[in-house]
């Protein structure tokens, strides 16, 4: 199945890239991005699949046992369309655009001057010729430096101005996952980027790496009433230990935001291991206390322009002092 | 390091054809007489070029992500040696076989060894995305794509400084250099190849062969040159002596790499864009058969 699957894929990606896209590329006079278009519409199929995928497998979970459930929602028509921009490629072209020269400059550049990252197999001598098991060693690295910048998204502020978009969805459902800022997008992309380079994940790799992560995180966002048992919610983060993560209380003292809870993105380990690990039963309410109303039940746009000013507002308070930030000022403004 | 049995279970030592699977890290063996998969490997990430030693006693695959130059024994079909290089995508020897060019299309950068111990002796930027590479055949100069600056490059080998860069065309590919010491350049942007000046890199004349001319493979007598048209999907048939183009024939999935059966009655070129070699019958001109093999299938090689 899996095997019918993925020779479909490629069969598609293949017809598509040759009959339209090459062909496209042409006439534009932009042959020498065949090899990186190819990829990326192999990119937007999997996005494709993986929309499908979280919609069979998880929507009737959501059906099944919801833990919360709404008459109208708007709100999560605005996170369905996060994820088709981000899973069919728009955000994740962008960012390849912007970022690939630059990566690619400091890379060439690096190794002018005789560094050459070692990969996994050079190092770990025995993981050549198990490229699943390198992939697996490359998640748990990659997830290691991904609950560290979470830690950062809620603990610097400007940070957080942008991360609270993400945490501003009181509907949440298995598509808020993608529900993100570009300009986070842009600096997760950086840091994984660095990451991957650092220890040496080929490009080539990256995008089955980021499938592994895509997969636990549309689940860990679902609306169901649903626990992975003891031992399960220590090995793999879930919707229940997620949802403890993104709970409304952590706008309030003493689970603040920089002090909030789980913030491992596939593997608990880490939580535990940094003591930010909190293990309960229960399946909070979600959202940010202070932020409510029309700049979150919102459009895609106008959801991604409210980022910009969050940050704007909190960068002004950072230069200076006596100015409110941007969750103050809207305290404010509420009270 | 040398981990044998990365693909010391296919019998690759005769009359196979070796494929490079660049999106799968794999190599892929393929019966030339049964046209069938014999076997596909983990070799290294991403996988691009491969070419026979000049001794023809080993064949060397230039893994760039894995930023490693493997050889394998051609007796046993072993993995004998792994040298580290910096992210190797084309490699080529000069004809007196005392340098090795390697390539780095996505840092920038070509790299010239010395053809025996392959030792580093020369690195030098090149912008942008160097390419294919090609020689003179006093072995002094050696001649790359810069598909990024629609350029060809000649580089000096001795003192590893540029010679000339000069405008050829639309994200030129394949270099073929000629008996006369003029240089063949497939132009991807367009569809034809030039024939450029090696004093100075200017362009004498274009022959039009198809959308997307990229790469060349001469027949064993040296009287057809054959053109590949990575848009087009054909092969262009080419008099090497007059460049008059004599037969266009189907080659359907972005074809890339060509090489020759062993009886060289058969043109073996991957299709970049569907997982898949064709093999054409050369007199006739038409498509024998495609066999299967791994994503993104690029560097071509028959024993």
């Amino acid at each position: 199945m899996l095997d019918w699957l993925l020779g479909l894929i490629d069969e598609a990606q293949g017809a598509i890239f040759e009959h339209v896209l090459q062909p496209a590329l042409y006439q534009l006079g932009l042959m020498g991005w065949s090899d990186e278009l190819f990829d990326g519409v192999g990119f937007a199929l999997f996005g494709a699949l993986e929309i499908v995928l979280a919609y069979l497998l998880l929507r009737p979970l959501e059906w099944w046992r919801p833990v919360e459930r709404w008459s109208d929602r708007r709100a999560v028509r605005t996170d369905v369309v996060y994820s088709l921009v981000n899973r069919l490629g728009v955000v994740p072209a962008i960012l390849f655009l912007l970022l690939t020269p630059i990566a690619a400059m400091i890379e060439g550049t690096l190794r002018f001057q005789g560094f050459i990252p070692a990969t996994l197999e050079q190092l770990i001598p025995p993981l050549l010729g198990w490229p699943l098991v390198t992939l697996l060693v490359y998640v748990v690295l990659i997830d290691f430096a991904e609950y560290w910048r979470h830690r950062l998204q809620h603990r610097l502020p400007w940070w957080w101005a942008l991360h609270s978009l993400h945490h501003d969805q009181r509907q949440m459902t298995l598509w808020a996952d993608d529900r993100n800022h570009v300009l986070d997008d842009v600096l997760t992309s950086v840091w994984r980027g660095t990451i991957a380079l650092l220890i040496g994940v080929a490009p080539a790799e990256f995008p089955l790496v980021m499938i592994a992560f895509r997969l636990v995180e549309n689940l860990s966002h679902t609306n169901v009433r649903f626990r992975f048992g003891w031992l399960g919610t220590a090995l793999l983060v879930g919707p229940q230990y997620h949802r403890l993560h993104h709970s409304i209380e952590h706008a309030r003292a003493p689970f603040d935001r920089t002090m909030g809870c789980n913030f491992a993105v596939i593997f608990p380990v880490w939580d535990i291991l940094f003591g930010t690990w909190r293990r309960n039963r229960e399946f909070p309410r979600t959202g940010v206390a202070e932020l409510a109303g029309a700049s979150v039940r919102c459009g895609y746009l106008r959801h991604q322009l409210e980022g910009l000013r969050r940050l704007g507002a909190e960068l002004a308070r950072m230069t200076n002092r006596r100015r409110p930030g941007f969750v103050a000022a809207l305290s404010r403004e509420r009270a | 390091m040398l981990a044998a049995g990365v693909w010391c279970a296919a019998p690759a030592t005769a009359k196979n054809a070796v494929i490079l699977n660049s999106d799968d890290d794999s190599v892929s063996i393929i019966d030339t007489a049964s046209y069938k998969e014999v076997s596909r490997s983990y070799i290294g990430r991403a996988p691009h070029h491969l070419m026979l030693t000049p001794d023809g006693q080993r064949l060397i695959v230039a893994v760039a992500g894995g930023n490693q130059l493997i050889f394998i024994e051609r007796a046993s079909g072993q993995v004998v040696q792994r040298l580290e290089a910096s992210d190797p995508y084309q490699i080529g020897f000069s004809p007196d076989a005392k340098w090795l060019v390697a390539t780095s299309l996505r840092l920038d950068r070509i790299d010239i060894y010395d053809g025996k111990d392959y030792r580093l002796v020369h690195r030098l930027p090149a912008r942008r995305t160097p390419s294919h590479i090609g020689f003179s055949p006093d072995s002094s100069t050696a001649y790359v794509t810069l598909q990024g600056s629609n350029s060809l490059m000649a580089i000096d080998l001795a003192s590893g400084k540029p010679v000339w860069n000069a405008p050829v065309g639309p994200q030129p590919a394949g270099v073929q250099v000629r008996p006369s010491g003029t240089v063949l350049v497939g132009i991807m942007g367009s569809d034809h190849i030039v024939e450029v000046d090696p004093k100075d890199g200017k362009v004498l004349r274009r022959i039009q062969t198809g959308r997307g001319a990229h790469n060349f493979l001469l027949s064993r007598d040296g009287k057809v040159l054959y053109v590949t048209n990575r848009v087009a999907g054909s092969i262009a048939a080419l008099d090497a002596e007059t460049l008059t183009v004599t037969a266009v024939m189907a080659a359907p999935g972005g074809p890339d790499d060509m090489a020759w059966s062993p009886d060289g009655e058969e043109l073996w070129v991957t299709g970049r864009w569907r997982a898949s070699v064709n093999v054409i019958d050369r007199a006739a001109g038409t498509l024998k058969a495609t066999i299967p093999v791994g994503r993104s299938p690029h560097g071509i090689f028959v024993w």
